[in-house]
């Protein structure tokens, strides 16, 4: 590739190695890309494809023991890495800007807000510039801690860092990803909008292809390093070459999809039909009025909802709406301060130290992180047999050795893992050997909290096919907890919408997303964003509130839902006078 | 915050309190009385009484309890058995010349070690770390009374620039102290640095390779603003109970060192009382090293405060 006159960035054959046992280990390779001023390019990939990596190089910087092995990184006609530090240090923050995954990491927690934009340099009075990134009473939140900020709002802040000397070229790496659709949304919009202002080029890195098709113009897409294909947006995700492209495309589900989508080696995808369960299934979970307080503060209240065997149950919602607060009471991690909860074989509303054990196993949760929920100093077929043993689902020590060996291949691993640590696991198969910990006591319910949120797509999609698999095998009925729409729709049979601790919506799932009915429903699957790109040449950002009509809860005690019908229903509302917004 | 520091405050005013008890009750239950301690073993049972009486050990403990604890609370601790002066100002005395030591060694081991932590986290697997772990692992391995030995053996007897022992009685003045007080403190702070060091060096492993740290490199910040304003602060609250701790150790381990140097301080004032059994002496110093330790303590938790927003702004609403 050459570098036309106009490209501000202009990457030539990148290689990048980190040394490991004495041997260089390459994670970039010969990756070249030009970018122009006003610009987006997307680097997409995995993890472990290196596209953080790339991003980084443009700041001149590499990971501790890793080294530039080949090629120049041009960034506004300076080579980078042969830079002097004063000029390196120049470059950065002034001429190329960052803004991090984790802002409630990359902000310093020992130092007031203002003074860290000030450090960031430039002439814009730092009051001015957090009221360019849209936060509200901004000489006051200059003067708050990091720690006293929402994720959004620290996400905000870095932007307003990143922009402060007024830079060239803005490099975002993945910076929605740990928000939520709603917030994710409020930020990618003003990022695009800043873009568009100040006239920026921006390398965007995601592995979320609905984010990279709403913002890119240009699509990169990493594999272990190397370019496998670079494309204009639209002809990417229209008519996409490499069949590992073809693959990841397909791998993300679709708020349309009418059930599970798998994918085949060529990226061929077909949709599986909803199971269906049986009418006559019995109720594995019932849930009364369940009320959770922290404090003061009231997480969950008064939601009731049913699980029969064999059918997966969403729970949807923002961060902070009690979704996960209501599954941990559920697994009695949490006592609960009202309602009643019950299944099959006793009363859940006690903790889980006071079940009986029966019961206990009849119950079991996935958590999110399966990397941190498993002992680091423990193989994980040993994660495995405890549970086998605690729960005398196996007599003997030999039997369980077996048992444990039967279950990983049930959730579709290789039983000679057993002796490897969890460290020694990718990501997907970490989440396995947490799924198979769960199912080591035979339960009837299995509560999946956000259990695919921390993979990959296309590890998205096998853990997801694992789960429904299961649940056909083995009846189990499944709570499982998403803030991704896309992923509900194809998993689950029966959707509910939480908000703030309180259900505005539930029903089947077809019938909530063919007609959600209330305004917090379409407000999330309106922020929710598919891996097509806009078809206006310039993926504009459409303002969110628009869509969705300003709204005031309606419901009165004895009065709370509208009934659609076959079990659809959606708590009251109302619109709302202008300034009576929610 | 207010609430914050009340509530650290009252706890340290309630350890005291519980460990005047203890102390009280520990001198109690050794054997014998301070009577027939005084009058040795052929005193008559009447010569005992009349001392018993004199001394009010004949009243109920919890009000001799409160004799002295409302003594000591005005710094009278009662007499001394053996010499007959008041405790408090012989103890006050010694204490006096041990602060001297004390400071000087807080000054140096606490800033030199800090210095030298920060320098080897910085350099993390270069050369400097590696001479500055080697260097305060040996200071750590080695016990107090040997480091003492061996500093006197070079900088007082093949290099004369120190005096190897104090000539002087407790009442000397700080010019006279003031050129035995190096030695002392420096065998001191070899042994205190180690811990420093490696805690220091550690913290700002941690916190050079966290996320804000390299966000504020890319900024295009120097390495010294980096280093102070964004590192420091969050590596430093970690160390900060290890150097009360360490701080807090001093006030037991001046005592080694005072006694290879025949310093006149506080260690070796507890020495000889505990040879001459002088208890109310005795009672005095452990409940001045009771202060000492709650005192750090107190100051490593204002100091945290002062370090980590998270702490001072609690219960400030979002």
């Amino acid at each position: 590739m050459t570098a036309t006159a106009a490209a501000i960035v202009s990457v030539d054959s990148l290689s990048v190695a980190y040394r490991s046992g004495g041997r260089d280990v390459p994670v970039v390779h010969d990756v070249s890309f030009d970018l122009r001023p006003g610009r987006t390019l997307a680097l997409v990939g995995e993890s472990g494809s290196g596209k953080s990596t790339v991003a980084a190089t443009l700041l001149g910087h590499l990971r501790h023991g890793s080294r530039l092995t080949g090629g120049t990184v041009r960034v506004d006609g300076a080579d980078v890495f042969a830079l002097p530090a004063r000029e390196l240090r120049r470059l950065r923050g002034g001429t190329v800007a960052l803004v991090g995954q984790n802002a409630g990491q990359a902000l310093t927690p020992s130092m007031r807000i203002g003074r860290q934009i000030a450090e960031a340099g430039g002439d814009v009075p730092v009051v001015d510039l957090l009221a360019q990134v849209r936060l509200p009473r901004p000489a006051e939140l200059a003067r708050r801690y990091p720690h006293e900020l929402s994720g959004g709002q620290q996400q905000r802040v870095a932007l307003a860092m990143a922009i402060a000397a007024r830079p060239k070229v803005l490099v975002l790496d993945e910076p929605t990803t740990g928000l939520d659709v709603v917030t994710q949304r409020g930020v990618l919009d003003l990022v695009g909008a800043l873009r568009d202002e100040l006239g920026l080029a921006a390398v965007l890195v995601s592995h979320d292809l609905g984010v990279v098709a709403h913002m890119a113009d240009e699509v990169t897409v990493l594999r272990a390093g190397r370019i496998v294909e670079a494309a204009p947006t639209g002809r990417l995700f229209a008519a996409s070459q490499d069949p590992y492209t073809k693959r990841l495309l397909a791998s993300v589900p679709r708020l349309d999809d009418a059930g599970l989508a798998i994918v085949g080696e060529d990226g061929e995808r077909e949709v599986r039909p909803r199971a269906v369960v049986a009418g006559d299934a019995p109720v594995a979970v019932s849930a009364r009025d369940v009320t959770v307080d922290y404090g003061a503060s009231r997480a969950v209240d008064g939601v009731s909802f049913e699980v029969r065997r064999g059918e997966v149950l969403a729970l949807v919602g923002e961060s902070g709406s009690g979704k996960s607060t209501l599954a941990w009471t559920l697994a009695g991690l949490r006592a609960p301060s009202g309602g009643t909860m019950t299944s099959e074989s006793g009363d859940l509303a006690r903790p889980a130290r006071e079940r009986p054990v029966s019961l206990r196993r009849r119950v079991q949760l996935v958590f999110q992180n399966a990397d941190t929920s498993l002992n680091p100093r423990r193989s994980v077929g040993d994660a495995v047999r405890r549970p086998l043993r605690f729960f005398g689902t196996a007599g003997s020590r030999a039997e369980a050795a077996v048992r444990a060996r039967k279950l990983m291949s049930d959730v579709r691993l290789d039983p000679a893992l057993v002796s490897r640590l969890p460290a020694q696991l990718s990501g997907g198969q970490r989440q396995r050997i947490g799924i198979a910990r769960a199912l080591a006591g035979e339960p009837d319910v299995l509560i999946a909290d956000e259990i695919t949120t921390a993979l990959d797509v296309s590890v998205q999609a096998e853990v997801l096919r694992l789960l429904d698999d299961l649940r056909r095998e083995r009846r189990l009925a499944c709570l499982f907890i998403s803030h991704d729409l896309a992923v509900v729709r194809g998993i689950a049979d029966r959707v509910v919408v939480l908000r703030h601790g309180v259900v505005v919506e539930e029903g089947p799932t077809e019938a909530v997303f063919a007609s959600p009915g209330h305004p917090y429903t379409r407000l999330l699957m309106a922020a929710a964003l598919e891996p097509e790109p806009a078809s206006a040449p310039a993926p504009d950002a459409e303002p969110l509130v628009e869509e969705v009509p300003e709204w005031t809860d309606a419901a009165e005690p004895d009065d709370l839902w509208t009934d659609h019908g076959h079990g659809h229903r959606v708590r009251r509302w109302r619109p709302a006078a202008r300034e009576g917004a929610s | 915050m207010l609430s914050f520091i009340a509530r650290r405050v009252l706890a340290a005013v309630g350890t005291l309190f519980l460990s005047s008890i203890l102390v009280f009750l520990a001198v109690q239950a050794l054997p014998g009385d301070v009577a027939t301690q005084v009058l040795g073993r052929d005193a008559t049972p009447d010569a005992v009484a009349a001392l018993r009486e004199k001394l009010k050990l004949d009243q109920p403990a919890w009000e001799r309890y409160a004799d002295w604890m409302g003594g000591a609370l005005h710094g009278d601790f009662g007499l001394s058995l053996v010499s007959g002066k008041a405790v408090g100002g012989e103890v006050g005395l010694y204490l006096g010349n041990s602060a001297l030591i004390a400071l000087v060694t807080v000054l140096f081991a606490v800033t030199g070690s800090l210095l030298l932590g920060i320098l080897a986290g910085l350099y993390r697997d270069r050369w400097p770390d590696h001479l500055i772990s080697t260097v305060s692992l040996v200071g750590m391995s080695v016990p107090e009374f040997v480091v003492a030995t061996v500093l006197v053996l070079c900088f007082s007897i093949a290099l004369p620039l120190f005096p190897a022992v104090v000539l002087y009685g407790p009442e000397a003045s700080i010019g006279q102290l003031l050129p035995a007080v190096w030695l002392p403190a420096l065998a001191l702070a070899v042994v205190m640095a180690a811990y420093i060091i490696r805690m220091a060096r550690t913290s700002v492993i941690d916190v050079m390779a966290s996320e804000y740290v390299t966000t504020a490199r890319l900024k295009g910040l120097s390495t010294w603003r980096v280093v102070t304003r964004h590192a420091l602060p969050s590596a430093l609250l970690p160390t900060l109970h290890v150097i009360a701790l360490n701080v807090a150790w001093l006030a037991g381990g001046i005592a080694v060192v005072e006694n290879v140097f025949n310093y006149p301080g506080i260690g070796k004032l507890m020495l000889s009382s505990v040879q001459n059994r002088d208890l109310p002496v005795i009672q005095a110093i452990a409940l001045i090293s009771a202060v000492v330790y709650v005192a750090c303590n107190l100051a490593a938790d204002l100091g945290a405060m002062a370090l980590n927003p998270k702490l001072r702004t609690r219960g400030r609403t979002r």
